[in-house]
């Protein structure tokens, strides 16, 4: 069978009423999961995972892929519109979505969010159709030694998104790295910093620090001084994205979506930490740097083309290889099984039709991903209406059921609200949240593959330096730390000059 | 202080609902506890009995997932909860029989919960990659003496990491703790990719995980665990090694209450499960997953569960792999 039969075969699955009506409803289902803080993209893919059991095979696939590529979208319309993350690959885009929002640009954010992610989710998906087996034996890799000096390398985005002050970025970093220590070690499954408490063990849940870290000091703030919002405006503004918005920012769109592409085939990083990368890597280029962070739309665009980026690769792993990228990926394999297929190299021979089927699916949904997003949006930017003394309420009421929610458990709205107040104090003196969270994402998977590749090697440091991609990293590293040492540097200098002067 | 008087307040009225309530159990939904996250294989295998369970209950029943710590967030849950059979707990093997054998630390113990039921069993391959030159068990024990090896498992006191040693241990190899290393990995998924990507030699780990590596040749089983042979895995069983008591380690889910869960309800949960285990449904979907649908009764099920654990337990004692801090 050639590659136009099997193209043939494959859209002979696709092309009926049932897998497009499929694939709609996974995507809506989606969007909306990911738009309810606290549900997330993971979650609302394993409650659908059931219903596809007795499906068959192709509608239940993309039923769930829908899923699985409407709930990374749908995570951006709360982190814009309420600065809560729906899903946590959408925390980079609250940076910029929610001062955008405050400014009364919320449709403009919201818009530019959409375009960005179907851009991004269509060179996902046809880096995955064009580029599977390449992709996925290059990321098979990577080892520990490799995991370790990529996220070194990661690290260096706290430079980025630090704001004004380096040192409090800094500062804000350490801290989320301490607190990411708290739970059970890896290597010797001892207690950390969990003292005593059986809640602890699990570490400290990553949604309700989120949550906690950016929405709960709003409302803090809005207790504190109730009347201080009255005068501004914020209401839905500039209805919509303007083309020129887009390609002003479709440099950084397509280099997200890149970003998003290469971490999204290695398995074992997510969606968060590439759209952390590729809103850093967005404002390092930007000419006007000072923007980021107060509702820059490129910053938005940059955000969401990472963590969509990453929707399409993770199925390059998963169809190449059989491995799963991630939990959701996890589940997927799961839905795979159920239906009698083994992801993996022979099921490019066995099942190509499927495979086919799936791409051309795949394809499909990105489009339908921006009508459905589109209508989404055109629905939840009332939001932004809503006067602030009626909405702060509402947003602290579904924080509170959405950390409860993720893991049915009281201590996780503690958790929140402990953070809340960490996260007010931290905005009362400018330190900002970002560093904190990306080194709290971070933290615990530079510890455990450094400590892997120690066991690896019987603790000799030589492997970190073991081949080519460790190698490429490490220069990555040492470059970025030159120019950020060097832009600082400069800043000091036009201070004193500045002084001087004056 | 208030919660205090609204415990104790609350407290009064229900006194009397649960003696009603035992007469006519289920009459309200039922929270199952699992205790690990979406995806993972006991939800997998927990979402699948769901649906013919809830109907053999005749009650909802709430999958409700506390996750975190190997699964021992979620036991406490239900440790602590009230023995009104309304807070179930889908136990698993590694959160209940090694975890407890392993760590001191665990806040419980098999004695704080009634096991019901265990109607989940799967069989434990080891695994290689083919170009590591290891054709049988044999060559990887010869491996191991002459060093080097090492093994990926999900995490500390899990069942990866404790099958791999008792495979060692029981083809003879002395201080298997030190002759080969152990590097753990963050869940089931990353454990195989460990092997497959050649940060380790090999893994022990269920079936499930493995068969669609072996059946595209990406990884070679050379070790089942069960008496009899496995589909789709070419490897010599435990039994036709002669190592029978090999058999012991296999996964298994299973469904538990707080200790003191009255007698009545166990019975009346050994029923739903022999009437939720016969839907040719779900006996299909899990045999998809590669799983062994095998129901026990009550004590069937705390029989073998006690069984496990004491010989995880001689193990970990033996080798001094017991955790305290």
């Amino acid at each position: 069978m050639n590659a136009f039969d099997s193209l043939m075969a494959g859209l002979s699955l696709v092309g009926n009423i049932q897998a497009v009506l499929a694939l709609t409803i996974g995507v809506a289902v989606g969007v909306i999961g990911g738009a309810i803080p606290g549900m997330s993209a993971t979650m609302a893919v394993a409650l659908t995972l059931p219903f596809t059991f007795a499906m068959p095979t192709i509608p239940a696939l993309l039923l769930l892929l829908g899923v699985y590529k409407g709930g990374i979208f749908g995570g951006s319309i709360p982190a814009i519109l309420i600065k809560t993350p729906g899903t946590p690959a959408s925390s980079a885009t609250i940076l910029d979505g929610y001062p955008m929002a405050e400014r009364g640009e919320a449709g403009r954010a919201l818009g530019m969010a959409l375009w960005a992610s179907c851009t991004a989710d269509l060179i996902s998906n046809l880096a995955l159709i064009l580029f599977a087996g390449w992709l996925a034996s290059f990321a098979m890799n990577f080892g520990p030694p490799e995991f370790f000096t990529l996220i070194l390398f990661s690290l260096t985005i706290i430079a980025g998104v630090s704001g004004e002050s380096l040192l409090r970025g800094a500062l804000a970093a350490l801290l989320g790295l301490l607190l990411a220590t708290v739970g059970l070690d890896l290597v010797y499954g001892t207690n950390r910093f969990t003292f005593g408490d059986p809640n602890m063990m699990g570490g400290l849940n990553f949604i309700a620090v989120l949550i906690g870290l950016f929405a709960i000091p709003e409302v803090l703030a809005m207790v504190l001084n109730p009347t201080g919002h009255l005068g501004k405006t914020r209401s839905i503004g500039k209805n919509w994205v303007t083309f020129a918005d887009y390609r002003r920012s479709f440099k950084s769109i397509v280099r997200g979506s890149f970003i998003g592409v290469a971490l999204g085939s290695i398995p074992g990083i997510g969606a968060a930490p590439s759209a952390f990368l590729s809103y850093s890597e967005a404002r390092r280029t930007s000419r006007n740097k000072e923007a980021f962070g107060k509702g820059e739309v490129e910053g938005v665009a940059a955000a969401e083309a990472g963590n969509n980026g990453v929707a399409g690769a993770t199925l390059i792993p998963l169809l190449a290889l059989g491995v799963p990228g991630d939990v959701i990926t996890a589940i997927i394999i799961g839905a795979f099984m159920v239906h009698g297929l083994q992801p993996g190299p022979t099921m490019f021979v066995m099942n190509i039709d499927i495979i086919y089927g799936l791409f051309i699916g795949l394809i499909l949904s990105s489009a339908l991903l921006f009508m459905i997003g589109s209508v989404a949006i055109r629905g939840f930017k009332y939001v932004a209406d809503i006067p602030r003394r009626l909405l702060i309420p509402g947003v602290l009421i579904l924080c509170i059921y959405g950390v409860f929610a993720v893991n049915n458990n009281l201590f996780d709205v503690g958790v929140m609200f402990v953070m809340g107040w960490v996260g007010f104090l931290m905005m009362r003196y400018h330190v900002p949240a970002a560093p904190f969270l990306i080194a709290f994402i971070l933290g615990p998977l530079l510890e455990d593959n450094f400590r892997q590749a120690m066991l690896m090697s019987g603790g000799d440091p030589q492997i970190l330096v073991r081949g080519p991609i460790t190698w490429f990293f490490w220069v990555l590293t040492a470059v970025t730390l030159v120019a950020v040492a060097r832009a600082g540097f400069r800043g000091v200098q036009d201070k004193v000059r500045v002084k001087t002067s004056s | 202080m208030r919660s205090k008087a609204l415990a104790i307040a609350s407290a009064i009225p229900l006194t009397f609902a649960a003696t009603a309530a035992l007469a006519e159990y289920p009459e309200r939904p039922i929270t199952m506890v699992i205790p690990f996250g979406a995806g993972g294989a006991t939800d997998i295998s927990a979402r699948t009995i769901a649906k013919p369970l809830g109907d053999a209950v005749g009650e909802a029943l709430v999958m409700s997932n506390v996750t975190g710590a190997g699964g021992a967030t979620g036991s406490v849950a239900v440790q602590n909860a009230k023995a009104d059979g309304y807070k179930m707990l889908f136990a698993r093997v590694g959160s209940h029989t090694v975890s407890p054998a392993m760590k001191a630390t665990l806040p419980y113990g098999l004695d704080d919960f009634r096991f019901v039921t265990v109607y989940e069993i799967n069989p434990v391959v080891c695994a290689v990659r083919p170009d590591s030159g290891i054709e049988t068990i044999d060559d990887l024990i010869a491996k191991v003496e002459e060093g080097g090896v090492s093994y990926s498992s999900s995490g500390v006191g899990t069942l990866l990491h404790i099958a791999a040693v008792m495979v060692l241990d029981e083809f003879g190899v002395e201080d298997p703790l030190n002759k080969v290393t152990h590097i753990p990995q963050k869940g089931g998924g990353a454990a195989a990719t460990a092997v497959l990507n050649g940060t380790t030699t090999f893994v022990c780990t269920n079936s499930s995980a493995l068969s669609s590596f072996v059946a595209n040749d990406q990884l070679k089983p050379i070790l089942v665990t069960t008496a009899e042979p496995v589909a789709g895995f070419d490897a010599p069983s435990a039994a036709d090694l002669g190592k029978p008591e090999l058999e012991q380690l296999v996964g298994w889910t299973g469904i538990a209450g707080p200790a003191d869960l009255p007698d009545d309800i166990a019975v009346k949960w050994g029923e739903w499960m022999a009437e939720a285990t016969a839907d040719p449904g779900f006996v299909e979907s899990m045999e998809s997953f590669g799983s062994i649908v095998e129901l026990m009764s009550p004590e069937e099920a705390s029989a073998f569960i006690e069984g496990q654990y004491n010989t995880f337990r001689a193990l970990a004692d033996e080798l001094g792999m017991r955790i305290e801090g």
